[in-house]
């Protein structure tokens, strides 16, 4: 009980740090012309924002569309035997470095958004497939069977019991997938994608450090509000019973 | 405990070492593009073949290679006289090229940097279309340019990082034509880029370099800056004045060395690399070896 106390005060004592934190950040932040600064270039904030929110939808709704169902084909028993090969592919694909990725499509693709929207798709891809494959995968072999011994069908195994059982893993995996999305389309610019990387690459040439915020700064938040977004999706969309956050 | 003493020796030995190189060590910096990476190795082989140890460190922005070598992180660079005028100094006379050279020495003396000659090559900025295209077929100078902006508009422009920002870049220009862009006239992407863009129909037109080869290669027209805004960029190397002071003998190869560069051998340098695709420590190579300069 006092331990319990004790991890409440703790956690006040924190919430309130954290507050004081961000006060003296924005104060300090105003005073020193940052944030005026930054308010300068809000034209430049919300036009290239909305070519980055796009890029991210366009990926990775592409890849979560793509990613999930070729997942759950690789677990299928007509394809169980290159689930293997392809999660072994598809961590190598991992291991590339993103600007490589980005580079490789551009020699395909040319240069604008087409390639840079394949190279987004490409690296958001690689873990939403891997979690959908491992998430179905974890699922208790003694379920399935009870499933087979009430007369299921592998298609109604699939949509009642396994498909809800790894869906959160699958979703961790989307979480992960649109994090790394998010904070990857900055380097489109480099390649004529556009998006807010573009205030940021500026920055960092003229040296500016309040140009670098204003591309990082919104940048940071819609990775934050993204990863709000599907986590609230986690939250309501997996049934009660298999959901380990109700 | 003998083999530890012997170690320790050996260490304070080794940091002896590596601090006595590190106090003639000569750092290069460079920009972060073709001409200014060719440059930098040129300078590395050079300096290198003339005895020194030297550090390169290139692909910077302008202004952080600037700030570089003010802070003393870099010590030799090309800059081009312009860009130090306008955009470090600030000056928004319009000065000939002699004067503008002149001036740049004098208050980035106060500085503590020394400008070494100037090579008569001049990589000003310029706006280029292609030849041949219908939409851009009537636009010659940056006052038709201009007249079209104000007009109907529409035209979408390749740009780099600094461009869109710097006062001897669009903000400037479009003052002085009296014109305005909107943010979705302007593409921005990596420096080399801008020429793919322009080349592959992507954008109608691009910022280029006058020196860089592909103008030529790619069928490029420049705009004819009728105005006379863009100031002159001719390339010199900078020392910091201390490390010219301790090291004396750095200025007389880096003179040899802009001696020999002009328009014509800037843009034949960038076009093997961009064009002909060969790599630029080859052609740093071939240039010094080709003019006796190593």
């Amino acid at each position: 009980m006092a331990e319990h106390v004790a991890v409440a005060g703790l956690h006040r004592l924190w919430r309130i740090g954290i507050l004081i934190l961000i006060f003296a950040l924005g104060a300090w932040a105003w005073s020193s012309g940052l944030l005026p600064t930054m308010f300068d270039l809000w034209d430049d904030i919300v036009y290239l924002g909305r070519q980055h929110i796009m890029l991210v939808a366009i990926s990775g709704g592409a890849a979560v569309l793509v990613g999930v169902p070729l997942g759950v084909a690789l677990t299928r028993s007509a394809f169980r035997r290159y689930g293997d090969i392809v999660l072994q592919l598809l961590n190598v694909g991992a291991t590339i470095p993103t600007l490589a990725i980005l580079a490789l499509s551009m020699s395909l693709l040319g240069i604008g958004d087409t390639p840079a929207i394949f190279g987004l798709f490409i690296l958001t891809l690689l873990p939403i497939v891997s979690n959908t494959l491992a998430g179905i995968r974890a699922v208790p072999p003694h379920l399935i069977e009870a499933a087979r011994g009430m007369g299921m069908s592998a298609g109604q195994i699939l949509w009642k019991v396994e498909l809800p059982n790894a869906m959160f893993v699958i979703y961790a995996g989307i979480r992960t997938a649109l994090a790394i999305n998010v904070g990857t389309v900055p380097l489109a610019f480099l390649i004529g994608g556009g998006g807010l990387g573009e205030l940021i690459f500026s920055g960092i040439a003229l040296n500016e450090f309040s140009m670098m915020l204003a591309g990082a700064i919104p940048t940071a938040l819609l990775a934050i509000f993204v990863d709000f977004l599907m986590g609230q999706m986690q939250l309501w969309t997996i049934p009660r019973g298999v959901n380990p956050l109700r | 405990m003998k083999c530890l003493k012997s170690i320790l020796a050996a260490v304070v030995a080794g940091a002896a070492l590596t601090a006595s190189a590190q106090a003639d060590e000569i750092v290069v910096g460079g920009k972060n593009f073709t001409e200014q990476l060719l440059l930098a190795e040129m300078t590395a082989q050079l300096l290198e073949a003339k005895g020194f140890d030297v550090d390169k460190r290139d692909g910077m922005g302008s202004q952080v290679v600037r700030d570089a070598q003010l802070n003393g992180q870099v010590d030799v660079y090309w800059e081009y006289t312009g860009t130090s005028l306008v955009t470090y100094n600030k000056v928004d006379e319009r000065l000939d090229a002699a004067a503008t050279y002149d001036k740049v020495k004098e208050l980035d003396g106060e500085q503590g940097l020394t400008w070494l000659d100037a090579s008569s090559a001049n990589n000003t900025y310029a706006l280029a279309v292609k030849d041949g295209v219908e939409d851009t077929g009537s636009i010659k100078t940056l006052s038709d340019l201009a007249e079209s902006y104000n007009q109907d508009g529409g035209l979408v422009m390749a740009v780099n990082a600094e461009f869109p920002k710097r006062p001897d870049g669009l903000p400037g220009l479009e003052e002085a034509y009296g014109f305005e862009t909107t943010r979705a006239d302007l593409k921005a992407m990596d420096s080399g880029l801008t020429y793919q863009a322009l080349n592959e129909g992507q954008v109608d037109l691009a910022l280029v370099f006058a020196t860089d080869g592909r103008i030529a290669a790619f069928g490029f027209r420049v705009l004819d800056d009728d105005k006379g805004f863009f100031p002159n960029y001719a390339i010199a190397p900078v020392v910091r004045s201390d490390t010219l002071e301790a090291n004396p003998k750095l200025a007389e190869p880096l003179n040899a060395l802009s001696a020999k560069l002009d328009d014509q051998t800037m843009q034949a340098l960038n076009a093997q690399v961009d064009v002909d695709k060969k790599s630029i420590e080859n052609v740093a190579t071939a240039f010094l070896t080709e003019n006796g300069l190593i």
